[in-house]
């Protein structure tokens, strides 16, 4: 009786644990909302899936609303057996209608421009797509009949009928192809099999549909694109090894230009060409003129994988890959770099597709009004003008052949994404402007935390390690992405002292770097500066300094100043965008901040510990909430 | 009154049963195996979870792997159908953190590290045992203390009744997937103390069964309904098995067992959209042979000795015309010697030492390129000390340290020896009643694979071993009388898996990289209890219930949209429930019923617990009935299996369906 009943209990414990097996339901669109919008039409994010998954996924983004709907294609077509397919490979658009290569479903899909599906056409390892009048263009890794050299082909599709039309065996393994007027460039990428690149580019002539020709371009192209002047920009992955990657530009027949870079994507728009260095994480733009590189100032230091890459009029997208394995983001920047929105994608988002439509899904979306993937931390250093100091050049470090964006970069690798690290702002008025990966609210009660290196003195709340720095704040009023706009004061609480002077300026110059003390033999004049002097601007505080102890401690200062309190005090460091006020000390109402900027606020030299400077090492936007919020719909 | 209406409701809800061979087969006269080590002081302090004898030949159960699935704490990895992969993960740390041992040796894979579960057959199988953490018994080979989980294999030994010989066994089973799986078996009496065993299977399947997915919208709409049969699953097998006993003293004995397993298959591949069939095919062949010694001297010290040699050759190759050629060949050898000593310090106080010392080769072969094969090669070294005490009845322990230094000879990093303690304790409060507090901390590594290490493109030579740390309690109680048995257990574990070793996309291109990323905290609790009651009419009722809950999350970075993530397919829940009835005649036949339920909760396939990665919860109902019939000296036995009774159409991993309802029937002869 006894062990019968516990038993009993064990075996009802047990059915209640246990969920049953219910319909297996097709999983359903999410949307997600994101703000700070600049475009018109959609943009369909095709996510490739991990081989053998089954989950290439077909997102689509209204970009007029902001809505950014997952997996789009399952909501079109609910009833597509198997979904999508296995490892999406490239999508474009052409006469109305979206093309997407599905490589390990051995497909190319065929869709209306809101992703109906409208039929299929059969092709075995296809890999990408071009499109000429009324003609699709596809290369696959192998042809319709197997070969022993194991050569691909690209073949000729009539898009009226769906039906392949001709066929070419072009190099081992082509990937991306392209059209000149008469000619398709194809790029053989080989090495495949024997670790034997293949590094040539297979001329097709679209009327004889034949090769006529093999031009050497280097090892392992995988990306051919054309720009505005019919060259063609070649990305050549090496072997990775000794042969080092590059981007090659042809006008057709010849190499015109080589530069040796790594190239995960590739993008062209307009006159520029962008190109994707997912190794070192940064976007340039090359002049098809001249193939001057330029670096697109935006922020790629937090991606995993930088991956897939558009090019548009009036935005860049990037996408990061993450760990190829979970979700990855897709990022839209200004073209000045400035971020606007991300949204999460599916597995791998790697081809991207704008369209001049922007379509709300049917019917039953799961909506969800939060943006997901923001950082709560700081993304992006603009600017780093220090007043000449003490710390000047070693926080952060200066090496020779610095210049103001590398210091800048440097000032992102210490303090930006909860680095923990610190920079110095140095000598009175030398300051630091910096942003988010989205734009900051005024809602409700504070709304950003800036770090510093204040600390109490041991039993006092009062006095301490207190540099006070003042805060401003500016919207991109007019859309460069640059912090070129106006600036407002947010209000400290000796900001109607009589003794702060509202009007202040200081011109250090390189002459004037004599101030050096015995603990910092180096120069206090910021070395990357090529003008010989400067004139920084702003309001000073009074000197709070006072000798305890024989000590030199600071006046800890009640509200509003940046390396005031610890950081440890929430509240003490912590910021209200509603403080903000204009030149003239009027209160003005800020919705939302691009750029912050943080100046040193006071002007004092103490003897052994030389000059308050006030530090900064991080900020934090309060209403980010950094955990994902993760659809459930099984509860 | 209430008592019976609960004994019904048990009936009604449990499961049951693992029979024990009746006992009047054979137990006349049997070449015994005298087991040194069986002092009270060196018995199990952690009891291990087995299956045995009649218990398997009942269950629905074809392979190893089958079998696992009725153990607790143990998730199953199966591809599908009779030449599927299968592996299993205990307690979620990783199928390489498991060892399986056949005969006492560990069968290895310094290739990929991974077991093929389901190509061991039940047919040739006296017992399986599973130890979380170790086995706890200190006389063993240095490198049985060096894994997180162990699986032991006990083939067949002979049992001769006085005046016999020889025995003879036929075994034929037919079942669905034009399943035709013969087997033969012979035991010989050489002399007194020397007999021979062999055995011999056939496998052959076609792998073609159908599945079915269905999908409905929000709505309850169909979305789609599609069967298909499942193509290019065919398997050939061949087994043999020799064995040679040899029991020279009460304490002494050896033996020698040779292995050889061949076998050629398809490889189903995934279902995914425009593909329902693949190309792939694999052709392997696996041979070994092991001798094992083991003597006592004084009455105090004891010496084994295994020697092991193997041999297995890998064909992999994939003519399918959609995707480009591969063809390879892969040759591994290994040799193996171990030397284990234990001394009895004092009746209390046990203690050992042992030396393991394995060389592995890896020869491979690309066919399609005109290049020499690429050799790599292993040596590895084990030294454990061990020691055990006891404390009158109520206290027992061991502790264990080990030595482990693997050396890969085209590795330029040395590698330091590492050790890892482990510590098992055993707490008995009343010398009368069944019932221990038994706890143990382990730490154990898995060291990377020649695939890990040097896999083309993939591989990284400077792969650290990746580290499990256990911590379990467990609580266990068994009472035995002549109506009932019941042994009953419940333990719960913490467990921490760090410097995972895991692919890591390498550079900007779809490349991967091998590395160690990823920490796993694994939080769990098995519970089981087996029971067994003795009913009138000479009916018994047995029942084996398990249960395991686990919660093994992704701990790496806080900034992964995965932290803190229940890992792939692992399930919070699953369990199983055997439910068995036997009826004993007057003149000893047997018949039967076997009934089990197996359930495995939801799960998701990736690291990130979305909607798009949920897999639904899956269970089985399986039957089996049999009957056993004795004729003179003849046995004669028959089992019908009835597997997945309603027809599930689930999937143990993504888009590889597995098998609606399927039968097999078995007839076997003894003499």
């Amino acid at each position: 009786m006894h062990y019968s009943s516990k038993i009993l209990v064990f075996a009802l414990c047990m059915s209640l644990l246990l969920s049953c097996r219910g319909d297996e339901i097709i999983y359903p669109t999410i949307g997600t909302h994101v703000t700070d919008l600049s475009g018109t039409g959609g943009l369909y994010v095709l996510c490739e899936g991990n081989m053998g998954s089954n989950k290439a996924r077909l997102d689509y983004m209204n970009l007029e609303k902001g809505d950014y709907y997952s997996n789009w294609y399952g909501a079109q077509n609910p009833k597509q057996v198997k979904e999508l397919g296995d490892v999406g490979n490239d999508i474009k658009q052409h006469g109305g209608r979206l093309y997407a290569v599905i490589n390990c479903s051995h497909k190319v899909e065929v869709m209306d421009i809101q992703a109906r599906h409208i039929g299929q056409i059969e092709i075995s390892n296809c890999r990408y797509l071009a499109f000429k009048d009324d003609k699709l263009y596809v290369s696959a890794y192998v042809g319709s009949v197997a070969n022993p050299e194991l050569l691909g082909s690209v073949y000729e599709v009539d898009t009226a009928t769906l039906q392949i039309t001709r066929e070419v065996k072009v190099g081992h393994q082509p990937d991306e192809l392209c059209i000149v007027d008469d000619l398709l460039y194809v790029v053989n990428s080989g090495g495949y099999l024997t670790n034997q690149y293949d590094s040539t580019i297979s001329v097709i002539d679209l009327t004889t549909f034949t090769e006529i020709e093999k031009i050497s371009v280097g090892l392992n192209p995988t990306r051919v694109r054309v720009d505005d002047r019919k060259q063609l920009w070649v990305c050549c992955q090496g072997n990775y090894n000794e042969v080092k990657p590059q981007v090659v530009v042809l006008d057709g027949k010849k190499v015109q230009h080589r530069i040796e870079m790594p190239c995960a994507n590739i993008s062209v728009c307009g006159e520029n060409v962008y190109i994707l260095d997912g190794e070192n994480k940064v976007l340039y733009a090359a002049s098809t003129a001249n193939y001057q590189l330029s670096t697109v100032n935006c922020s790629l230091s937090s991606y995993e994988h930088p991956y897939g890459l558009l090019a548009t009029e009036d935005a860049l997208y990037i996408t990061d890959a993450k760990n190829y394995v979970s979700s990855g983001v897709l990022y839209c920047y200004s073209l000045a770099g400035q971020q606007r929105w991300s949204a999460l994608t599916g597995d791998i988002p790697g081809h991207l597709c704008l369209v001049t439509g922007a379509y709300d899904v049917h019917g039953d979306t799961t909506r969800q009004d939060t943006t997901l993937t923001y950082s709560p931390y700081i993304s992006r250093v603009y600017e780093f003008v220090p007043g000449m100091g003490q710390f000047v050049n070693e926080l952060p470090k200066y090496a020779e052949g610095d210049d103001a964006e590398a210091m800048c970069r440097k000032c992102e690798a210490a303090i930006a994404n909860n680095a923990g690290g610190m920079i110095s702002l140095g000598g009175w008025g030398g300051y630091v402007t910096f942003g988010f990966d989205h734009v900051v609210e005024n809602k409700e009660g504070r709304d950003l935390q800036i770090l510093g290196n204040a600390f109490y003195m041991t039993g006092s709340t009062e006095y301490g390690s207190s540099e006070p720095g003042i805060v401003l704040v500016s919207r991109d009023e007019n859309g460069n992405g640059l912090p070129d706009d106006t600036w407002y004061e947010l209000r400290g609480c000796l900001y109607n002292d009589p003794l702060t002077v509202h009007i202040h300026s200081v011109t250090y110059t390189r002459a004037g770097d004599t101030l050096q003390n015995n603990f910092h033999k180096h120069p206090y004049y910021p070395q990357w500066f090529s003008e010989d002097e400067y004139t920084l601007r702003g309001a000073l505080l009074p000197p709070q300094s006072v000798k305890i102890n024989n000590q030199n401690v600071q006046r800890i200062l009640d509200f509003g100043y940046v390396d005031n309190k610890p950081n440890t005090d929430l509240e003490g460091t912590s910021f209200d965008i509603s403080w903000a006020v204009d030149a003239n000390g009027q209160p003005v109402t800020l919705d939302k901040v691009d750029f912050i900027r943080v100046y040193c606020a006071v002007d004092e030299v103490l003897d052994m510990t030389g000059e308050l400077s006030t530090e900064v090492s991080g900020a934090i936007d309060l209403h980010c909430n950094k955990q994902l919020v993760l659809p459930t719909i099984f509860n | 009154m209430l008592r019976r209406t609960i004994l019904i409701l048990i009936f009604a809800l449990c499961a049951c049963a693992l029979f024990a061979e009746p006992d009047t087969l054979y137990n006349d006269f049997r070449i015994e195996e005298v087991e040194v080590t069986a002092r009270a002081l060196t018995k199990d302090i952690i009891v291990p979870q087995t299956l045995k004898g009649a218990e398997l030949q009942r269950l629905n159960a074809l392979s190893l792997a089958d079998a696992l699935r009725y153990f607790s704490g143990v998730q199953l990895k199966d591809y599908g159908g009779v030449g599927g992969i299968k592996t299993i993960n205990i307690r979620s740390m990783g199928s390489q953190h498991t060892a399986v041992y056949y005969n006492g040796v560990q069968l290895g894979n310094a290739q990929n590290g991974q077991v093929d579960l389901g190509r061991f057959s039940l047919d040739n199988m006296e017992e399986i045992q599973l130890y979380n953490g170790q086995k706890s018994d200190i006389f063993q080979s240095a490198r049985e203390f060096g894994a997180a989980g162990n699986v032991y294999l006990t083939t067949r030994k002979p049992y001769f009744k006085t005046g016999e010989r020889v025995h003879v066994r036929a075994k034929m089973r037919f079942g669905s997937f034009a399943l035709a799986n013969p087997n033969v078996g012979v035991d010989v009496k050489l002399t007194d103390g020397l007999a021979l065993t062999l055995d011999a299977e056939y496998v052959y399947s076609d792998g073609k069964y159908p599945f079915r997915y269905r999908r409905v919208l929000p709505t309850g709409e169909t979305a789609y309904d599609t069967t298909a049969i499942r193509q290019n699953g065919d398997v050939n097998a061949v087994r043999t098995e020799l064995g040679l006993h040899h029991y020279y003293r009460t304490t002494g004995f050896w033996r020698l067992h040779a292995y050889n397993y061949w076998s050629e298959r398809g490889i189903p591949g995934a279902i995914v959209n425009n593909v329902w069939r693949n190309g792939e095919r694999l052709q392997d062949r696996n041979t070994f042979v092991q001798g094992q010694w083991q003597d006592e001297w004084f009455n105090r010290w004891s010496t084994r000795m295994l020697i092991k040699y193997a041999n297995d050759f890998t064909h992999y190759w994939n003519y399918d015309e959609r995707l480009l050629p591969s063809n390879n060949k892969y040759l591994q050898q290994e040799v193996y010697l171990s030397l284990a000593n234990k001394v009895q310090i004092f009746n209390w106080w046990d203690a050992s030492l042992a030396y393991d010392y394995q060389y592995n080769t890896l020869a491979r072969e690309n066919l399609l390129i005109e290049a020499a094969p690429e050799h790599f090669a292993r040596h590895s070294h084990w030294l454990s000390a061990a020691m055990a005490f006891n404390i009158k009845e109520y206290l027992r322990m061991q502790a264990s340290v080990l030595m482990t230094q693997i050396t890969n000879s085209q590795s330029s990093t040395t590698n330091s020896p590492r050790v890892t303690p482990g510590v098992f304790l055993s707490f008995r409060p009343y010398p009368k009643i069944d019932l221990s507090l038994n706890a143990f901390y382990k730490q154990s590594y898995r060291y990377p694979t020649f695939n890990d290490l040097y896999y083309t493109d993939l591989g990284n030579a400077n792969l650290r071993p990746e580290l499990a740390r256990q911590h379990s309690v467990e609580i266990a109680y068994s009472i035995q009388k002549s109506a009932f048995s019941i042994q009953t257990s419940a333990s719960y574990y913490y467990n921490r898996v760090t410097d995972k070793i895991i692919a890591y996309p390498k550079g900007q291109q779809f490349r991967w990289t091998m590395l160690n990323l990823g920490t796993v905290k694994i939080n769990g609790v098995d519970a089981k209890a087996d029971m067994s009651f003795f009913l009138p009419l000479r009916f018994t009722l047995r029942t084996r219930l398990n249960y395991t809950y686990q919660k093994a999350i992704d701990v790496t970075n806080p900034n992964d949209t995965y932290y803190g993530h229940q890992i792939p397919y692992i399930p919070w829940h699953s369990g199983s429930v055997v439910l068995g009835l036997d009826w004993q005649s007057k003149r000893g036949d047997h018949y039967g019923l076997n009934y089990s339920f197996i359930y495995v909760g939801e799960r998701y396939c990736q690291q990130e617990n979305t909607i798009y990665n949920y897999v639904q919860p899956w269970y089985t109902h399986d039957l089996t009935l049999y009957g056993e019939w004795q004729i003179q000296r003849w046995w004669l036995k028959a089992n019908l299996e009835i597997n997945n009774l309603l027809g599930q159409d689930y999937e143990v991993i993504q888009n590889y369906p597995m098998p609606k309802t399927n039968v097999r029937c078995t007839i076997a002869v003894k003499y």
